[in-house]
């Protein structure tokens, strides 16, 4: 191939990238894989393993999910019929709150990772929204079923639902935040909430 | 014309047995004579355990409506859900197959969401939960622990 032919092709060699790249990053599995990889990375690595380091693996590990999680679309999800007559700094409030309640319900056994592998079963995709099922393969060889379900943001897909064993996180809030709600008061939910995440 | 009284007091009262009958029987079958009232919507489950045609759909405990359809479709149960009109069910509603009690029978749940988008009629419900199944639960409890 001569100098020219090669320089010619350049132009419809970036197009073919362009094209390639989104579409690679559009992958649902692709997202979920990237995200748990990132966060095995750092609960293995031996060098944030002492316990004086915890705090900066707890960021990192908070980073990974942040990138990943719609915190906004799981909250109010969760709220559900309520979400609608909560005002703007109502909701930014309890999508703050909701997001760490959900760290510090999690971080810990996200932190006592022992090797368990992760298996990528398979994923269904439905227009913007998508389902990625996974296996996590625990030490006694005992499998348990999760189930990720994302919505596409731009380019990019965001789990707003995780069902492990076919039990989902939001619809688990929803009841909850519902009866409180409806046996009390909004407030009176915000403020067991905030008593629970500064518990820790 | 004395006998002949008596004899259309036996018919009618006969014919009036008769439509009783028919009555508790489309009652009891809960069949549907002047066509399928409300709308129609779909959703599809990984398991639905034992769900029936004819078992009630509730929201909040109070029955609303009814399963008009269970079928499998890519080897999953595509349950179609037959509602009353002006009973509104938002995108983001999730909808799961229940168990009352420990080993009673099985019925549909919908938590309502809070999107302000609608499943129309005929369309499909997207957040679906599949039954648990309390057997497998139980032996990975009790496995588990080894």
């Amino acid at each position: 191939m001569s100098l020219t032919h090669l320089i010619r092709s350049i132009p419809s060699l970036l197009l073919i990238l362009s094209i390639a790249v989104p579409v690679l990053a559009a992958e649902p599995m692709e997202a979920i894989k990237k995200t748990t990889d990132k966060i095995l990375s750092v609960v293995t690595n031996p060098a944030l393993k002492p316990p004086s380091k915890t705090a900066e693996k707890e960021k990192l590990i908070r980073q990974a999910v942040d990138e990943r999680f719609d915190w906004e679309e799981m909250a109010r999800r969760s709220l559900a019929t309520h979400w609608a007559k909560r005002t703007p700094e109502e909701r930014k409030e309890f999508v703050r709150l909701f997001s760490d309640l959900l760290e510090r319900t999690y971080m810990k056994k996200v932190e006592d990772y022992s090797g368990e592998k992760v298996l990528y079963e398979g994923e269904t995709k439905d227009g913007d929204y998508a389902t990625v099922k996974v296996k996590i393969v625990t030490k006694k060889n005992k499998d348990i079923p999760v189930e990720y379900r994302l919505k596409k943001e731009g380019n990019n897909w965001l789990i707003y639902d995780v069902s492990i064993e076919g039990v989902s996180l939001v619809n688990n809030y929803r009841t909850q935040f519902n009866s409180i709600i409806s046996q009390s008061s909004y407030e009176n939910m915000v403020k067991r909430l905030k008593e629970k995440v500064e518990l820790k | 014309m004395k006998k002949f009284d008596l004899e259309l007091a036996v018919g009618l009262f006969i014919l009036a047995g008769i439509v009783c009958l028919g009555y508790l029987s489309i009652k009891l079958g809960k069949m549907e004579i002047v066509g399928e009232r409300g709308y129609e919507i779909y959703g599809i489950f990984s398991n639905v355990g034992g769900l029936k045609v004819g078992s009630s759909v509730e929201i909040a405990g109070v029955n609303v409506g009814r399963v008009k359809s269970i079928t499998l479709k890519n080897y999953q149960a595509n349950v179609v859900l037959n509602l009353p009109k002006g009973l509104n069910v938002q995108e983001d509603a999730i909808v799961s197959v229940k168990t009352k009690g420990l080993v009673g029978e099985k019925y549909i749940e919908i938590a309502p969401g809070g999107s302000e988008k609608l499943i129309q009629p005929g369309g499909r419900i997207r957040e679906t939960q599949p039954t648990i199944d309390m057997e497998e639960l139980i032996s990975k409890f009790i496995f588990g622990k080894i």
